[in-house]
């Protein structure tokens, strides 16, 4: 009983006189919720925070700071410097990178995030056409909290499966994967608008183009299954056979939502290297316009067949568009590794046989159903 | 046997409990960055390397279990002087004692790592040492029943971090694993050997053999702590292969607390905070055990109160844990441990078993000569 004491006691005066670890009291320290990260006008990099302050009274204050430095870190202390409140990362959710930052490599960013343990692994991050500074430090009259209102934006259309989700892990796995390319949600601001405009597309960590929205899509398709989302095409008006449509316009517009997609990559040829892709697409149809009566077994199949060959075209035009500038955000690269033994594949001998890829495109399209009106 | 261990009723316990002597032995800080340890050597085949490994516990375990069968109630330090002598098998028991508090520092200073790494920078490690060890004395005085009663409720407590694997699960890519076999043989092998700072803990059986009560079932028990241990680095290893991408798994030092990352609750938002912290409970029993075989041993060297060696052996660890400070320092101290521990308890055990037969079957030769 007594040992019992004696070591409880030097375990209360151990923790009392010791355990001085720093407190971090949320009304005395500033919230870092998002960072925009361009190139200085005289140092390497210029960063523009976003800092929230809780105040102990009912609205909290959003302060955005900017600071130039040669790294990253070095700009934090600078911002530092500038804030009323100690600021911590802790509450970060979003960086944005500007365009020209972003083409000359974001590798050294993806990695510094990583290595700091205050940083998670959620964090989303974006691209934004132009500078991220005036897009942060734009007075917009809707939006109260910039930082909260870009991250909810870019959370809400991952989830409702619109772009490709850019949590900084998923990037960090593609940036350091063998057969896969970085691609980010781009944003654009127009004037009192923050909108997503497409994905920007990289090469290893240097951005080399952008696709948008619309193609945006058939990106996603190729990474991901889509279980929710939902999507609008054109197809054009001399695909359709007569018997659906008696002189068709030039555009016909389809929306699907939901849209469910399985696909299945086989790679027939590793020396090519050829692929053969078998999409299975199912819909409902939303919208069509002009409409067509979609309620006929006849209409629906010679409907799905459009469909059908209208995506392939599509899908074709994206990967070349891709191949063209070196970015296999696909990662068509993973189906190479994961299907040939002993490949030995390497970030270059992948770009190299990417350009010269084949890819035989197959939809296999089923309308489920088109809402409760013929 | 002259030399058997002598215990009263009130100090033995039940053979179900070696479930989670066991597994709570095994489980500890291994588990926070083993993964890209053994993908280094074994790639994407590194899960086969886990179940090779696991496998080889079970192995090992046999032949301790059936070392210490045929001497019924001793434990190694017992056995050691009963095969080597009275000199020789002391030695082989200070080796042993070394080995146990060894791995006690490895354990307490791996742990202080991953805390002021992840949670607290600015925080002094003769602090963290000095709690710790202050909580493990307390523990360790209250006897064997209070270690094995915080092993069971180290084990029970934590059930709970198992399903948040479902949380890295919505992440992961399956085609990751593919090609299976891509290794060599022999990488797999070297990623098996890599598992040793992982898996090892159940040596403990040596010590704690004959304080079970009912013996014919302490194999059953064993084995399914053991089992059960593999399954968990087994399904930590597979959420881990299809998480990261290669060379991101490299590069990251403890992918399992990495993976907690992701993890996003209403209430608790980083709960990797939280489960770092929550780790003292699971390497608690860790610390218990090994201290407590430590001073089984070191009673049979020198007559020692349990006091007196504990507070004699916490100076120690308190003195020792100034000499490592920085990362490289604590890898090369890693690295060389489980170069030992790999002959120690992988390799030793049947050697020793080959002697305990070897040295039996002479013994009942020589009776019946007389």
């Amino acid at each position: 009983m007594k040992k019992c004491c004696v070591i409880l006691l030097s375990l209360f005066l151990c923790v009392g006189l010791a355990a001085c670890a720093e407190t971090k009291l949320l009304e005395r320290v500033g919230l870092v919720t998002l960072v925009g990260y361009d190139f200085g006008k005289e140092e390497a990099v210029e960063t523009t925070a976003v800092v929230r302050q809780v105040s102990t009274e009912l609205q909290s204050k959003v302060a955005i700071i900017t600071a130039e430095n040669a790294t990253t870190q070095g700009t934090r202390a600078k911002v530092n410097n500038r804030a009323a409140e100690k600021i911590m990362s802790g509450q970060l959710r979003g960086v944005l990178f500007g365009e020209e930052f972003a083409s000359a490599g974001i590798g050294h960013n993806i990695e510094t995030s990583l290595r700091n343990s205050t940083i998670s692994g959620a964090m989303l991050l974006a691209v934004v056409e132009g500078e991220t500074r005036p897009m942060l430090e734009y007075p917009y009259p809707e939006i109260d909290d910039i930082g909260e209102h870009i991250y909810k934006l870019l959370k809400q259309n991952i989830a409702s499966e619109q772009v490709v989700s850019s949590t900084l892990h998923e990037v960090a796995h593609d940036y350091y994967s063998v057969g896969r390319d970085v691609a980010i949600p781009l944003l654009n601001r127009d004037e009192e608008l923050i909108e997503i405009s497409g994905i920007a597309l990289f090469r290893r960590d240097k951005m080399v183009g952008k696709l948008s929205v619309e193609d945006s899509f058939y990106v996603k398709l190729m990474r991901d299954n889509y279980h929710a989302g939902s999507y609008e095409m054109k197809l054009k008006g001399e695909d359709l056979p007569t018997s659906l449509l008696k002189d068709p316009p030039d555009e016909i517009n389809v929306v699907f939502d939901p849209i469910k997609t399985r696909k299945d990559v086989k790679l027939v040829n590793p020396t090519t290297p050829e692929f053969d892709l078998h999409i299975t697409v199912q819909v409902r149809l939303l919208e069509i316009k002009p409409n067509i009566n979609v309620g006929e077994v006849k209409n629906a199949e010679e409907l799905e067949k459009v469909i059908g060959t209208g995506l392939s075209a599509e899908l074709s035009r994206v990967i070349a568009d891709c191949q063209e500038i070196g970015s296999d955000v696909f990662g068509f690269g993973e189906f190479y590794r994961s299907s040939v033994r002993h490949s030995e594949l390497t970030e270059e001998k992948w770009h190299a046989m990417f350009k010269e890829m084949k890819v035989n495109i197959d939809f296999d399209v089923t309308l489920l159903r088109s809402g409760i009106f013929e | 046997m002259k030399n058997s261990v002598q215990i009263g009723p009130s100090d033995t316990i039940s053979a179900f409990l070696l479930f989670f002597i066991v597994h709570g032995a095994q489980i500890g800080v291994g588990i926070h960055g083993f993964q890209r340890i053994i993908y280094q050597d074994a790639k994407q085949d590194a899960w086969i390397s886990v179940i090779l490994a696991g496998l080889a516990t079970h192995i090992i375990a046999i032949f301790m279990l059936k070392t210490l069968e045929i001497y019924g109630s001793n434990d190694l330090y017992g056995i050691h002087q009963d095969i080597f002598g009275k000199w020789i098998g002391n030695f082989f028991n200070i080796i042993y004692i070394s080995y146990c508090s060894v791995a006690f520092f490895a354990v307490l200073r791996n742990y202080i790592e991953v805390v002021q790494t992840w949670v607290f920078p600015d925080l002094n490690t003769w602090f963290l040492t000095v709690s710790l060890l202050l909580i493990v004395m307390y523990a360790f005085t209250g006897g064997l029943r209070v270690i094995v009663g915080v092993s069971f409720f180290s084990a029970v407590l934590s059930i709970w971090l198992f399903p948040m694997l479902a949380f890295p699960m919505k992440f992961i890519e399956p085609r990751s694993l593919l090609p299976i076999l891509d290794s060599d043989f022999s990488e797999i092998l070297k990623g098996v050997h890599s598992m040793t700072f992982t898996v090892i803990g159940f040596e403990i059986l040596y010590v704690i053999y004959p304080f079970v009560k009912d013996k014919e079932k302490a194999k059953k028990h064993v084995h399914l702590g053991l089992f059960v241990t593999t399954l968990i680095y087994l399904a930590v290893m597979l959420v881990t292969l299809t998480y990261f991408s290669g060379a991101q798994l490299t590069k990251t030092i403890w992918a399992t607390l990495t993976l907690f990352g992701v993890v996003k609750f209403p209430f608790i938002e980083r709960i990797e905070y939280f489960v770092v912290c929550f780790w003292l409970l699971i390497i608690l029993p860790n610390l218990c055990l090994f201290i407590w075989s430590a001073f089984r041993g070191a009673k049979r060297l020198v007559k020692v109160s349990a006091n007196k060696f504990v507070w004699l052996f916490s100076l120690i660890i308190f003195g020792v844990s100034f000499m490592f400070k920085t990362r490289p320092q604590i890898n090369t101290f890693n690295d060389y441990y489980s170069q030992v521990a790999f002959y120690i308890v992988f390799v030793y055990p049947i050697l020793l078993y080959v002697l305990a037969v070897a040295k039996k079957k002479f013994k009942s030769h020589k009776e019946q000569i007389e």
